[in-house]
């Protein structure tokens, strides 16, 4: 329980700190790995058909219209996927174990969607934040089925 | 909380400035803040170990903690998140099917092993080609990740090659066997990333292998 308490207090920290707006890099962060239906990827106010092999990169937005579905997998084996006319932006993506740099911001912004743990949530926990427009989720290796209303 | 003395201050400064430009033209529209929409969270077990791991929802009036399996939250942005309420499978199944169905399979680790100061495959290593290919090809667009590793004997460059030259090893494997060039990535980390810490100039075949992460 005390791991928790103090997990309350760094993330009541990191809300107050700005959250940087991670610049698009040239390494992936992961890849499209299922499409179905109709699955887009939002980068740079352009809209690009998902298709299964393609990289995604920081600040990406996967999206779905109605009956489409996606799934990636990122570097550090976490994955995502979304359901019907659903909307997850990666706002924060590091992941550079050798140098020390870790962290994850995803924004879940409307519809459905299931996010599985990957390396960075064993190796530092409290740099992953989950956001949802009524909530924040804090994770302790943990899958996770995410639905947010219209 | 600073946080919401601040938005009061901020609510404060708003009427204010209202009030001071009311007096000069007509009242804007009374803008009402629209409600976040809800949220509901729900922690599952996971799907390759059937473990359930644990989760904190909240928000600013308070939070929730997830810990059994098919444990869910409903927050809505103007309370604290709800209290614990279990999903039914069938639930679960009906409002994330969908997504669930859309989830790649988990990525695969295997390590194989190298003979002393040798890019030669222990014999037990060898076997596990063989798994290492059914792994790949049970993938969705495989990406196949070749990373070598040293114990600490001999100097940090001079491993950092060493590590490379077993990764290639393990490449040009997995080549002959069919694998397409464009899914593999292969890199060293020579000495630096030690499976058992040891010192420096120990002998340990543990830390002698190549990782390879199947994904």
């Amino acid at each position: 329980m005390s791991g928790l308490h103090r997990f309350g207090g760094v993330v009541a920290f990191v809300l107050a700190s700005v959250t940087p707006v991670a610049a698009q890099q040239a390494v992936p962060a992961g890849h499209i790995k299922t499409v179905s239906g109709g699955a887009f990827v939002v980068r740079e106010n352009a809209t690009i058909p998902a298709r299964p092999g393609e990289a995604i990169f920081a600040s990406d937005v996967l999206r779905t219209s109605v009956g489409g579905a996606i799934g990636i997998t990122l570097k550090d084996d976490t994955r995502i996927s979304l359901g019907s006319d659903s909307e997850v932006r990666i706002d924060r993506y590091v992941y550079a174990p050798g140098e020390g740099g870790l962290g994850m911001v995803l924004k879940f912004v409307r519809g459905v969607a299931v996010y599985v743990s990957g390396r960075i949530a064993k190796l530092a926990p409290d740099s992953i934040r989950l956001e949802s427009p009524a909530a924040i989720i804090g994770v302790r290796g943990t899958t996770l089925a995410i639905r947010v209303d219209s | 909380m600073p946080g919401g003395r601040a938005r009061l201050l901020l609510s404060l400064a708003a009427v204010i400035v209202t009030a001071a430009c009311g007096a000069k033209r007509a009242a804007p529209p009374q803008v009402r803040p629209v409600p976040p929409r809800p949220t509901l969270v729900v922690l599952l077990p996971d799907p390759e170990t059937g473990t359930t791991g644990r989760a904190r929802v909240f928000n600013e009036f308070g939070s929730t903690d997830l810990n059994a399996p098919r444990a869910g939250s409903l927050a809505t942005g103007t309370a604290a998140p709800g209290s614990v309420t279990t999903m039914s499978e069938e639930e679960v199944a009906r409002v994330f099917g969908a997504a669930l169905a859309a989830l790649p399979p988990a990525p695969r680790h295997f390590t194989l092993h190298f003979k002393f100061e040798s890019d030669a495959l222990t014999d037990a290593s060898t076997a596990m080609i063989p798994a290492i290919l059914a792994a790949v090809r049970a993938m969705p667009v495989p990406e196949v990740a070749v990373v070598g590793h040293t114990d600490t004997m001999g100097e940090p460059k001079t491993n950092l090659a060493l590590g490379l030259k077993r990764a290639m090893t393990v490449r040009n494997i997995l080549v002959e066997a069919g694998l397409a060039l464009s899914t593999l990535d292969v890199s060293s980390h020579g000495e630096a990333d030690l499976l058992v810490k040891t010192r420096d100039k120990t002998p340990e075949p543990r830390n002698r292998r190549v990782e390879i992460t199947v994904r």
